[in-house]
């Protein structure tokens, strides 16, 4: 039976808009003016010439700092997303690259966020000379950093388990790869994804805050790029209250619309590609996606780009081609690896090896040639002893100083001891005005000089074998506060994540606000710590440190509220049933049921913790500066505003110590949560 | 008869099947597979579990390449999924972010058709299977029986020649199964599709003889083509007919008769056999079900079947568990319970497991197990040695199940203990004593 309407909506009248588009259209413009200003911004001139960038504590610009900032973390995002497509599709799909590919994604994954910052200014700024756009590219980085790994991480495992009778149909329907990428792989990973973005944006304004205040080689001061973390950085750096209170206004607002706006609209409309047979009760509400749905502008704009999808649908498609045969996989198993070009080539693979291995052996040699210098450190069978940077601050005022003295600091205001030697023929002899500019506080000249000269020094800017050891014990210190925090905050935070979670009215209020304070930049808090600290004269090895759980320590909060809520009702029942009470309901129930949820957030907020030790080590206040011990603080002290070697073994050191940390703790964990504590 | 001359449209010459385990061994799944598809018949592929019919499905349907043996389709040979095939999948594999219009275009799309063309099709296949007023809704909204309706108008619309189908109707319930057959039937019978020859996989034994033209009946590891039945009767066909339930009755018949090659050298059992996947609770009931049964432990395996409502994939394991552990024979279609499984039948939950814990010790490799068990000091081994040792006769996954149901049964028995967490096998501390 031939039908007379192709559907019902065809009789339905039409009208152009609905009163919806009341509020999208406004939004719409409102939208598109604001993008104009903040690139209008982002792109002036700044070359060698131009003035410091410098920003204003008045708060009447902070709405438009609050612009350009969210503009940056928006870049990065898609960024973040053009790169996640990219690497985790090669990694996936590419025959071998997923051996090389994932390990090296997996270390970069460990290495601290800040340190890409100054390994990339200079890249940067050379990249983009005579334009503004070099150092927003930086701090656009340091925040791609803080997202990209988890991403490209997550859709790689989403590629990996597509489930088989999907990958069947679409390969029977002769779908093109560009078909299954867009209609299968994509949507399959999508939820995954946003809630993995989301996640790391949340972390991502953590670095907003340090990332906007650069170290420029060759400049004096740091470059503020307007920003609301630059703001925050002058406010600290001029002990003033009443700006920062203004800047955590800014971006508590900045926060909730970023969620409001944004990523709510984005979760609840990711919610449709889930894989689930049957709905699920708590699906994610926004009433932004409630009113871009019904308005008809948004639908419009949504379609605008459909001929171009048709064109590449069409171009793409297989025709009368036949499609492409699946790798065998076995039976009963509902998992099946994507489809590769899986030849049986034994020299390839050689070969493949054979370049993996020449590979990374001389991308070692480089890596140590650059640490430790011709010679790798040593001369004639001896170490060579150290050569450090006296003008540790990197005083300008301190660097003049040494100039007029004779002995010329490096363009970042470095001063080796090497030099000081060679001025003073081995440190014997000794003038008044060095003697005494030695001598001052900010200055860390050896007290013996002259035995410290003595024998062959590492070249200006390398580091020495002995400073390995020392590095080392760094990041022991730096991982005993990791873990003693983490594990303070979980005591803390366990029993009040359980008592909400089961109290669904509490849990309703708690979730959110949990993920909120996830997603709050930890770093405002920081100058309260500095001033109790100093006031009540305490020791800061120790009272820093609190410091770095505290943006990290809400993925516990929110994860085990989360765990809590999933314990299904009639395991609840069945302990009040048996009269399971105290201590014995925890251990038998509470515990075991949210221990794989735990173990999410205990992931999180340790390496949240880690990469927030360079910012948590070295704290400021005005003219209050306290520093603890740690990898963290080695490596801030040595941020000089352009890489060099001891920036280098910092990160390495950190992410080897990260990369063993997950593998000896959290990977052990995780596992015995996969096979014992799932409740499925 | 006149003797008339019909096309082949898909032929498969002597085709096998071979998978790699993790460690690199090849283990046959399909071995010296013949078979024709001919235009305008249905032909169902019907086995136990285990006898690879769903992977030679996939190899005629060129989504998996055989190891050796080709397929060809229309004479060409088969490397990918063709043009003009079709397959409609068991779990339905529709795509939950597309609509039910948009998963019905999603073949066009592959086909290149132009959008206005793709819509003006894709409604005319919903339309045809009866899904109107369906085009925008999501398969999560619907019901079981209405997505495989999707599936189906998704393979119909590319309007292939060859449709696959792969269980489809195993998923839904009797009713629905019910009408979506007959609904298919009146399809295939009015001309209206474009289909020429229709492949179906089924453990359902009446579906078989209810839709095909020819059932061929696949033997299990490695699954080879054990016998042909042609089945004759005008459609639409009645179960209750009796020359319908002759023919159920041979189709199990064929199943429970040994092939004879391996009746003449009644096969010795070894460590590697594989224990058929048989939970020890659903064995003791079927036995006693036969037991009580009119005929008083005799009993015709249709009639239990459908009474049981278990199909091929279910009743089979549990027969072949019985007939391993000698308390049932299997005979023409029959199922009899030995003086052995008489007594299980009548004995209370002590005395079965004594029963069964003497038959067990029969079986190698839960005897192989047991003695491990008491000549080590420990009295405890690791999992994986025994894995280790089955992994010489199957796959990693086949070993898995079957060393799984050696640990059920050995522990409903008493004859050891298993700690899960731990992987670990150890002897029973007290030997089964009567109760008190």
């Amino acid at each position: 039976m031939r039908r007379v309407f192709p559907s019902p909506e065809a009789l339905r009248p039409r009208a152009p808009f609905s009163r919806w588009d009341l509020v999208v259209i406004p939004g719409v413009l409102v939208l598109m003016a604001l993008l104009t200003l903040a690139l209008r911004g982002a792109t002036e001139p700044f070359g060698p010439t131009s003035p410091d960038l410098t920003v204003s504590l008045d708060p009447a610009h902070l709405p438009y700092y609050g612009l350009r900032t969210l503009l940056r973390m928006l870049v990065a995002l898609l960024l973040s997303l053009l790169f996640t497509f990219v690497y985790a599709t090669i990694a996936a799909k590419v025959p071998r690259t997923e051996r090389v590919l994932i390990p090296i994604l997996d270390f970069l994954q460990s290495l601290p966020i800040l340190g890409f910052l100054t390994a990339t200014t200079a890249i940067f700024l050379g990249m983009f000379r005579g334009d503004l756009f070099g150092l927003e590219a930086a701090s656009i980085f340091a925040i791609f950093t803080s997202q990209v790994w988890n991403m490209t991480f997550s859709f790689y495992a989403s590629l990996r388990t597509v489930p088989k009778e999907l990958q069947e149909a679409s390969a029977m329907l002769r779908l093109s790869p560009w078909q299954r990428f867009w209609k299968l792989e994509v949507p399959f990973a999508l939820p995954n994804l946003v809630w993995n973005a989301m996640m790391s944006v949340s972390g991502g304004w953590f670095f907003v805050v340090a990332s906007e205040t650069i170290n420029v080689v060759g400049r004096d001061q740091p470059q503020y790029l307007p920003g609301v973390g630059s703001y925050i950085a002058l406010a600290i750096q001029r002990a003033d209250t009443h700006a920062m209170i203004y800047a955590g206004v800014t971006l508590f607002l900045l926060v909730l619309l970023y969620d409001q706006l944004f990523f709510r609209p984005v979760v609840a409309w990711a919610e449709k590609f889930k894989f689930e047979g049957s709905e699920s009760s708590d699906t994610a509400q926004s009433w932004v996606l409630t009113i871009l749905q019904r308005a008809r502008l948004s639908g419009r704009i949504a379609r605008l780009p459909q001929p171009l999808w048709e064109w590449l649908w069409l171009r793409s498609a297989r025709r009368d081609r036949p499609g492409e045969a699946l790798e065998a996989y076995f039976r009963g198993d509902s998992r099946v690896a994507p489809p590769k070009l899986r030849v049986r080539a034994p020299l390839a693979d050689l070969l493949f090896n054979l370049g993996v291995a020449l590979g990374s052996l001389t991308l070692l040699g480089v890596l140590l040639g650059y640490l430790f210098g011709p010679g790798l450190g040593f001369e004639g069978g001896r170490t060579l002893k150290p050569n450090p940077n006296l003008n540790a601050d990197l005083s300008p005022e301190v660097a003049k100083r040494f100039a007029a003295l004779g002995i010329h600091p490096g363009a970042d205001g470095t001063v080796w001891l090497s030099q000081v030697c060679a001025a003073t023929g081995g440190g014997k002899g000794l003038g008044g005005d060095l003697k005494a500019l030695l001598g001052e506080l900010g200055v860390q000249a050896p007290a013996d000089l002259a035995s410290s000269c003595q024998g062959p020094l590492v070249p200006a800017g390398k580091v020495s074998w002995p400073e390995v050891p020392e590095v080392l014990k760094y990041g022991l210190f730096t991982a005993l506060r990791v873990t003693f925090f983490v594990l303070l905050v979980t005591l803390i935070w366990l029993p009040i994540g359980v008592y909400v979670g089961l109290q669904p009215r509490l849990t309703q209020w708690a979730q959110p606000l949990a993920q909120f304070g996830a997603a709050f930049p930890a770093n405002l808090l920081f100058p309260l710590f500095v001033v109790v600290i100093s006031r009540l004269q305490l020791n800061p090895e120790i009272w820093v440190s609190p410091l770095m759980v505290l943006g990290g320590q809400w993925y516990i909060l929110f994860n085990v509220i989360a765990g809590t809520v999933a314990i299904p009702n009639d395991l609840k029942e069945a302990a009040r049933m048996y009269g399971l009470r105290g201590w014995k309901l925890w251990r038998r129930l509470i515990l075991p049921a949210i221990f794989p949820a735990f173990v999410t957030g205990g992931i999180t907020a340790t390496g949240g913790s880690w990469n927030a030790s360079i910012v948590a080590e070295v704290v400021q206040w005005g003219n209050t500066v306290l520093v603890a011990t740690g990898l963290g603080a080695y490596i801030a002290r040595w941020s000089t505003g352009e890489f060099n070697p001891h920036v280098g073994l910092g990160m390495l050191v950190m992410g080897l110590w990260v990369l063993a940390y997950n593998r000896l703790i959290w990977r052990r964990l995780y596992r015995l949560a996969e096979e014992r504590y799932r409740l499925d | 008869m006149a003797q008339i001359i019909t096309k082949t449209l898909l032929q498969a010459e002597d085709l096998s099947k071979a998978f790699t385990t993790p460690e690199g061994k090849p283990f046959t799944v399909l071995e010296g597979i013949n078979l024709e598809l001919r235009e305008g018949e249905i032909v169902a592929l019907l086995g136990r579990s285990g006898s690879g019919k769903s992977t030679l499905l996939r190899c005629l349907s060129g989504l998996l390449r055989p190891s050796a043996g080709q397929v060809r389709y229309r004479g060409q040979a088969v490397r990918g999924p063709m043009p003009g095939m079709a397959l409609v999948f068991q779990s339905f594999a529709l795509f939950p972010w597309l609509s039910v219009q948009q998963n019905v275009e999603l073949g066009l799309e592959a086909m290149g058709i132009p959008a206005p063309e793709r819509r003006r099709r894709a409604l005319q296949a919903i339309d045809l299977i009866g899904l109107d007023g369906f085009e925008k809704a999501f398969p999560k909204e619907l019901s079981g029986g209405m997505r495989q309706r999707v599936g189906f108008a998704r393979a119909l619309v590319t309007e292939p020649e060859v449709l696959f189908m792969d269980e489809p109707f195993s998923a839904l319930d009797v009713l629905t199964a019910e009408t979506l057959r007959s609904e298919l039937l009146e399809l295939w019978g009015s001309g209206r599709v474009p289909i020429q020859s229709i492949l179906l996989v089924t453990h359902n034994i009446e579906e078989a003889v209810l839709l095909a033209d020819r059932i061929l009946v696949l033997s299990a590891n490695p699954g080879r083509i054990r016998a042909e039945v042609a089945v004759t009767l005008p459609h639409p066909r009645e179960r209750e007919d009796p020359a319908f339930q002759e023919l159920v009755e041979e189709v199990y018949r064929i199943l429970t008769t040994r092939p004879t090659l391996e009746r003449a050298t009644p096969e010795p059992l070894t460590l590697g056999h594989r224990l058929p996947k048989a939970p020890v609770g659903a064995l003791t009931g079927l036995l006693e079900r036969v037991a009580e049964g009119p005929d008083y432990g005799k009993e015709d395996l249709p009639r239990l079947a459908e009474e049981m409502r278990l199909e091929v994939d279910d009743l089979f394991p549990l027969l072949d568990a019985a007939e391993l552990l000698g308390l049932a024979v299997l005979q023409e279609g029959d199922v009899r319970l030995t003086p052995e499984g008489q007594r299980f039948a009548q004995a209370d939950l002590e005395g079965r497991k004594r029963i069964l814990a003497r038959l067990l010790l029969q079986v190698p490799l839960v005897g192989h197990i047991h003695r491990v068990l008491h000549t080590r000091p420990t009295g405890r081994a690791p999992e994986e040695r025994f894995l280790r040792e089955l992994e010489d006769y199957m796959s990693t996954e086949d070993a898995e199940g079957v060393l799984a149901t050696a640990i059920d049964w050995g522990r409903y028995a008493e004859l050891f203990e298993y700690d899960y967490n731990a992987g670990v096998l150890y002897k029973n501390e007290e030997t089964p004593s009567p109760t008190p």
